[in-house]
């Protein structure tokens, strides 16, 4: 009978336990407790970002955070993004612990990760992946004095709250940089799912396209995962062989679009992370990145000197919270100068993206004369503005 | 819908089909010996990793190609020590070393995720370069791409015109037959798995190394699943899995065509249609009578030695 | 006093196995123990604190106990569904498959009726997700019941067919902008409840009663004596007016319930959502351990628990050694591979 050695297998097992569990008693525990307490800090202003000075050695870390992402961490994309911005508070606020955890499974598969994290001490949490939104509120209702700060989302609590960047007007840049370089007056978009703020990103940059170029279109794919790497090669050569000659994507990693544009000896705009440039030695024209740390910082101070509040974060390239990636070696002046122009002229406030009228596919107005799309409908946008050939759903 | 489209859904499929291919065929070598190895994607992913971790060392992706190879035999022969020699059941041993492929690529190729890499360099035929940039590009394949269509051959080959491939086809059909006839089936098998193993290991290279030029963790998605699938489907024979790759990987380039062309079908129901079409095949044809599954394709050989 | 004579000498007999037994597996368990230090020792991890961290974090804490128990459960419902099926000799590979769909179908349960009260809305979902997982095993049962094709075959090849039904609703009819690759969450009156405040719901209990209920069935039952006879001679079954084809077809369709009543509890204990490819191989995973356990319900019961323990303790490894958490699947596997490799030395060596 089969059941009996699994039984003995099992003995075996607790026995293991019980030994080595008492041995674990005697000895140290794996990871330092955390003691919260709370040195004295810099007081930062109210207004976000700044950069606090660096803190007096205290003992034991001044803070515990831990941060989760949904993917590699050394992806080149959101991951890395997301991870500079989170070692930047390491190197900002040298007396922080940092406890990360990469490739954090999807929605109830990451609450073991963050509980882990609490019990190792952690009182702020970083979620950085989308999915992990609702994992993160679960367990900010069990635990009320860790504060969870999650990435890109829009739920709001007691002690959770959300931080992100403002990319469309970054995307609009960059759509006036793709009109430009066109030849075909095909752009190509490789994205992973038809998600509202991803639908927002696409319109943005068809509308800073056709602001230079009324002819511009863009064709969208998608490949309905975030990181599936032959999926995205697959969607840039088919968007590369109906003519597109600039590429660009909202997938985790930009690496493999990129790189498969540039064997095929096509342009392509970065997204993610200003890191993303090295695929494309050749025929880059720009690309955006969000750089996090100073907010993450300010963010990681108000946790330690007990004035955090939960505040839906959102800050864009004035801020400093996107950047925009050096242009390639085959951008002209011209072009560079005039997306310098298109940015200087969104900072100062005359240029609103999503100001009407915008005119959907179909040729419904969405956006009527006079008004203006707002950020928290961005999120469920549904539609694509006329020029996009592609579905939103 | 142009011709570049047409014919880029054609070099998309083959792009794609290459690495699917590779492992069919490795995995049709296998069968036709009689195992049936479920840990194909485990193969996979080993052999992906390392393969990808070597040419980011050195730069060389023909040396991470033969890594990949290399692991990939390795990886088969341990499937070939539990089941010929421990004679472990084959479904059971073929899941724990799918298993063991997510970790072990997981930790190879951890330190490598997102590292920049020369694919294997493409090469155009002769009279291909004339044609305006955007054709020429279609067609500017890769060594493995060119070797693959040859490499079916060459396991047709062996397996109907060499003695190797009939003793490897007798242990298939029957293991105890081919005993009494003077074969060592232990052998013969762990030989089999060797060289599937190897061919699993191309396929694998192909992905990480010459066309997505990337690794992440669970990196084939499934590719090991759809390859036993495609076995069944081109019937054990290296030439139909030729047309059965093209088709499961034209599938795709299809939908995504079409994407954009306004037409809305599912990539999802698309994708499904193989296996459904390998069912029916299955049905109409005969999954348990000749000409089909090689007999004794699943079965632990006991032997008396 | 002879049979206290006999019943002594039955018990040195038998304590003669269980010493055997004993140190032969604890070989077992010692060689994958040492076999997954040296890959911790290369990658520059110390052995013993991983170990330790492995079982503190899953038997050294109420917690990590409780976590034990979650991941156990869809491997308890999950190496069931193979465990019938497999007594009258069929092999059900597909559990990956119907426990997609038992998902699918509950999710469409989910988010149709959202409006009823728990208690009605709950044993609904669960029906349905037996129905989907039934559904998608009934196929290949016919199919083999008919003479046409192997179970293995089939199910394995609609394995691949199920995930992609689920993408297509999930990213179709099921989906919004707000949403990434899921539906929307599911109301509270979906979600299956959970016990004392951990994240064990109640279908732990469902699956130790149907383990309990599977073994009573074949133990006590015409039924299981019927299966044990088609298991043992199907055709002297025939003959002796069994109705095996019916049984191929009940006894898959009751595994595919199983393992979709597995999925509707991954989807509404666990997740609260559908996740497209929300399953990596934790149907073949029960499949794995209901062969381990040779279908025998309290062996699945201790297998899947130690399966669970690993799993589990891996969460914490990625924390504290900086190890990715796919690599706990080494240990897994070797675990695997040494009880695999053990076969031989058990059966009976033909003699030539």
């Amino acid at each position: 009978m089969k059941s009996r050695p699994v039984f003995v297998l099992l003995a075996l097992f607790a026995a293991a336990t019980l030994l080595i569990a008492g041995c674990a008693q005697a000895a140290a525990p794996t990871a330092a407790p955390a003691e919260p307490t709370s040195p004295p800090a810099p007081q930062p202003t109210a207004v976000p970002p700044e950069e606090p000075t660096a803190e007096p050695e205290a003992e034991g870390p001044c803070l515990i955070i831990g941060a989760l992402h949904g993917g590699p961490i050394t992806d080149a994309g959101y991951n890395q993004a997301m991870h500079e911005g989170v070692m930047a508070i390491k190197a900002n606020i040298p007396c922080v612990e940092i406890i990360e955890a990469e490739n954090v499974p999807e929605e109830a598969g990451a609450t073991s990760t963050m509980e882990n994290m609490i019990q190792q001490g952690a009182t702020l949490i970083i979620a950085t992946a989308f999915n992990h939104q609702y994992p993160a509120l679960e367990l900010s209702q069990k635990y009320p004095e860790v504060t969870f700060e999650h990435a890109g989302g829009w739920e709001m609590g007691a002690n959770f709250a959300n931080f992100f960047g403002e990319p469309p007007d970054t995307w609009y840049m960059m759509g006036v940089a793709a009109g430009l370089m066109t030849e075909s007056n095909q752009l190509g978009f490789v994205a992973a799912f038809p998600l509202g703020w991803t639908l927002t990103f696409i319109n943005a940059f068809e509308l800073g396209a056709q602001s230079v170029n009324p002819e511009a279109q863009t064709v969208v794919t998608y490949t309905f995962s975030w990181g599936d790497a032959a999926k995205e090669a697959d969607a840039t050569n088919s968007l590369i062989n109906q003519g597109a000659d600039v590429i660009t994507m909202h997938v985790d990693s930009p690496a493999t679009v990129i790189s498969t544009a540039e064997s095929r000896g096509v342009y392509s705009i970065g997204f993610q992370s200003l890191a993303a440039q090295q695929f494309a030695p050749e025929f880059w024209v720009s690309g955006i990145g969000y750089t996090l740390g100073d907010t993450l910082t300010w963010l990681s101070s108000t946790v330690m000197d007990g004035t955090w509040e939960p505040i839906f974060l959102r800050c864009g390239i004035a801020d400093g919270c996107m950047a925009m990636a050096p242009f390639g070696p085959q951008v002209p002046q011209e072009v560079q100068d005039q997306v310098g122009q298109s940015r200087a002229a969104i900072e100062a406030g005359e240029i609103v993206v999503f100001s009407g009228p915008v005119v959907d596919q179909e040729g419904t107005v969405r956006v009527a004369e006079g008004e203006v799309l707002t950020a928290d409908v961005m999120g469920s946008v549904d539609w694509f503005v006329e020029g996009v050939i592609g579905s939103p759903k | 819908m142009t011709l570049l489209s047409i014919l880029g859904v054609l070099s998309s499929a083959i792009f794609s089909g290459t690495s699917l291919l590779y492992t069919t065929l490795g995995e049709i070598i296998d069968q036709r010996s009689g195992t049936v190895n479920l840990g194909l994607e485990g193969v996979l992913l080993v052999s992906a990793s390392a393969g990808f971790a070597l040419t980011s060392i050195t730069g060389q992706p023909y040396l991470g190609l033969l890594l990949a190879m290399l692991a990939g035999g390795l990886m088969n022969l341990v499937m070939g020590y539990l089941t010929v020699t421990r004679r472990a059941n084959q479904l059971a041993s073929g899941l724990a070393l799918m298993f063991f492929g997510f970790g072990l690529s997981a930790w190879i190729g951890r330190p490598y995720v997102g590292a920049k890499i020369n694919g294997l360099p493409r090469i155009a035929l002769p009279g291909i370069s004339n044609l305006p940039v955007l054709y020429a590009s279609l067609f500017r394949f890769d060594l493995l791409i060119y070797l693959a269509v040859p490499a079916a051959v060459l396991v047709w080959w062996l397996l109907f015109r060499t003695r190797w491939g009939l003793g490897l086809r007798a242990v298939g059909e029957s293991a105890d037959i081919a005993f009494a006839s003077g074969r060592n089936p232990r052998r013969i098998r762990y030989q089999a798995l060797f060289a599937g193993g190897l061919l699993a290991g191309l396929g694998a290279a192909h992905l990480s190394i010459a066309y997505a030029m990337n690794w992440t963790e669970y990196m084939t998605a499934g590719r090991g699943f759809i390859a036993v699938a495609l076995v069944i489907f081109s019937k054990w024979h290296p030439l139909r899995a030729i047309g059965g790759a093209l088709l499961f990987s034209g599938a795709v380039a299809f939908q995504l065509l079409l994407q954009s062309s306004g037409f809305q079908i599912s990539p999802f129901l698309l994708s499904t249609i193989p296996y459904v079409v390998t069912i029916l095949v299955l049905v109409l044809w005969g999954g348990t009578r000749r000409h089909s599954a090689p007999a004794s394709l699943g079965r632990v050989y006991q032997g008396s030695e | 006093m002879g049979d206290r004579a006999e019943a002594a000498g039955r018990f040195g007999f038998l304590r003669g196995r269980i010493l055997e037994a004993l140190i032969r597996y604890g070989f077992m368990v010692l060689s994958a123990l040492v076999l997954f230090a040296i890959i911790l020792l290369i990658a520059g991890k110390d052995p013993i604190q991983s170990y330790r961290d492995i079982l503190t974090s899953t038997l050294g804490s109420a917690y990590g106990l409780s976590e034990v128990l979650v991941a156990m459960t869809p491997m308890l419902l999950t190496a069931l569904a193979v465990a019938l099926p497999s007594r009258i000799v069929l092999i059900n590979v597909g559990v990956e498959g119907q426990l997609y769909m038992g998902a699918c179908l509950a999710t469409w349960g989910a988010l149709t009726f959202s409006g009823l009260p728990a208690w009605i809305l709950l044993p609904w979902m669960i029906v349905l997700g037996m129905i989907g997982g039934s559904l998608w095993a009934f196929i290949p049962g016919l199919l083999r019941a008919l003479g046409l094709v192997n179970e293995t075959i089939t199910t394995l090849l609609l394995n691949s067919v199920a995930p992609m039904i689920v993408s297509f609703f999930v990213f179709g009819f099921w989906h919004s902008p707000m949403d990434t690759n899921k539906t929307p969450n599911f109301v509270p009156a979906a979600r299956l409840p959970t016990l004392f405040g951990t994240r064990i719901d109640v279908s732990l209990l469902l699956a130790l009663a149907l383990l309990l209920i599977f073994w009573l069935l074949t133990r006590y039952t015409r039924w299981g004596l019927e299966m044990r006879a088609i298991g043992g001679n199907p055709q002297a079954a025939l003959r002796n007016g069994i109705p095996v084809k019916g049984y191929v077809i009940a006894a898959m369709c009751v595994g595919g319930a199983i393992a979709g009543l597995a999925g509707m509890a991954q989807v509404s204990g666990f997740y609260g959502v559908l996740l497209a490819n929300f399953s990596r191989g934790t149907g073949y995973m029960g499949f794995l351990i209901s062969w381990l356990a040779g279908g025998d319900p309290l062996g699945i019961v201790l297998t899947s628990f130690v399966v669970a323990v690993i799993t589990t303790g891996g969460n914490l490894l990625q924390l504290t050694r900086d190890l990715p958490y796919a690599v706990i699947n080494i240990l897994l596997a070797f675990t695997l591979f040494v009880v695999l490799a053990r076969p031989s030395l058990r059966r009976r060596r033909r003699t030539a």
